[in-house]
């Protein structure tokens, strides 16, 4: 290996990480992304799901909800408005966003396209809770 | 005797009055420092936006988004006013308000405005201004969240993008350095300029922009205001409790100079008291001698 992946995420309220890793994978705009030491130089949309982190210490995974990466110079920086540990997903109030998200009433083209995302988002979330 | 006991009662409540004082600066200086930190941390997402959108703009493309396109018809405006929701910070609250009041006064010449605000203290401005508020916020006090602020913003954005507001204006106060800060009205919507000074970085790296620049941009757009959104809220929150901390410092201060002269004035009347008391003695002693 060469030079190691520095992992950076930044909310808008504060850095949550910032460490040497050796994979990260998370979802962009239209797909699943992983990225290895060494990547070429990237901005990418983020989407919303799981991002697993591999490092030394081991494998962790968090929620992440939209926003922008970057790769440039071994560091790796995701820009995101909410990042959760797995472990601190409230799957109950996942499954009533869910619930809620289900049950809005949409007429026009854009409200059912913000309840399909809202839908789609708290199914993920969950997903990445119950793992 | 009863003057010498009401400046004692005097003393007494002055001196309680500086405990207050002291402790609320104590307080505000705590606090300050917490949402100083707090804002120091916010600064890295915002320098971040900026040089991703520097990037995007070495990328040759034009930034065409709704959020940054003017309205050719300007109809409906929107002030909102960021004030706290207690007193005892000096002259944060009315500064802000000032500022507010004369901008909504040119507003309402061209627009139809409605008027937010956000703290009871302007709420209770504006009622008795008869200034008719169409919302109103008193969830924020010294940490602002993201998830709150975001969905003003997301209101905002919605309504900005539907064509039923023209113009967003934001009122509040702006913190420069820990001595100074400055009641300012800023226009949110339409977004002048992206970035403040881009082209900061070296950045001639050739990006892989993934899926493409475009579907970037229209996340990025609303991204930088909701972060600027966001650092209004904070400034008004770091700038809050450093007024407080100013107000009560003065006030602390000048509850011991009170204090001071209370005393010497006790001191006095105590000692005349004495002084009367004497004089009878010894007149009562003259005269029982004679």
């Amino acid at each position: 290996m060469g030079s190691p992946l520095q992992l950076v995420v930044i909310t808008p309220e504060t850095t949550l990480l910032d460490e040497p890793v050796s994979s990260v994978s998370f979802p962009l705009f239209d797909g699943q992304i992983g990225i290895l030491p060494g990547r070429t130089p990237l901005v990418g949309r983020l989407g919303y799901g799981e991002m697993k982190v591999v490092s030394v210490s081991g494998e962790r995974k968090y929620f992440i909800d939209g926003g922008f990466s970057q790769v440039s110079g071994g560091v790796l920086t995701l820009l995101t408005s909410r990042c959760i540990e797995a472990s601190a997903i409230d799957q109950s109030a996942a499954e009533l966003e869910l619930r809620d998200a289900t049950s809005r009433h949409a007429a026009s083209d854009s409200e059912i396209d913000s309840r399909m995302t809202d839908q789609d988002r708290a199914r993920r979330k969950l997903a990445v809770a119950r793992r | 005797m009863a003057k010498a006991r009401a400046i004692v009662k005097r003393l007494k409540a002055v001196k309680n009055i500086r405990k207050i004082t002291r402790t609320m600066e104590l307080i505000a200086t705590a606090r300050f420092k917490k949402a100083m930190d707090r804002a120091t941390e916010a600064a890295a997402y915002t320098k971040k936006i900026a040089e991703i959108v520097a990037d995007l703009s070495n990328a040759n493309l034009a930034f065409t988004h709704p959020l940054l396109v003017s309205h050719p018809v300007q109809n409906n405006a929107v002030l909102l006013v960021l004030t706290s929701n207690r007193g005892l910070c000096g002259g944060y609250n009315s500064s802000t308000l000032r500022q507010a009041l004369s901008r909504l006064k040119e507003l309402k010449q061209a627009y139809s405005v409605s008027v937010e605000c956000s703290g009871r203290r302007g709420l209770a401005f504006l009622k008795y201004q008869q200034i008719d508020v169409d919302q109103q916020f008193t969830n924020f006090e010294d940490k602002p969240s993201y998830a709150e602020v975001e969905r003003i913003a997301d209101r905002y954005i919605e309504a900005y993008c539907a064509g039923k507001i023209d113009r967003l204006d934001i009122a509040y106060m702006r913190f420069e350095s820990a001595s100074r800060q400055s009641a300012v009205v800023e226009t949110l919507l339409p977004i002048g300029s992206l970035s403040g000074a881009s082209g900061s970085q070296s950045g001639n790296t050739d990006y892989e922009f993934l899926p493409s620049a475009g579907e970037i941009l229209e996340e990025i757009v609303p991204a930088a205001f909701k972060a600027r959104f966001f650092k209004c809220f904070l400034d008004a929150a770091v700038s809050e409790q450093i007024a407080r901390r100013v107000a009560m410092k003065g006030a602390t201060e000048n509850a011991g100079d009170m204090i001071k002269s209370l005393s010497m004035q006790y001191n006095r009347a105590r000692q005349s008291q004495i002084t009367s008391e004497l004089s009878e003695i010894i007149g009562g002693a003259a005269a029982l001698d004679g």
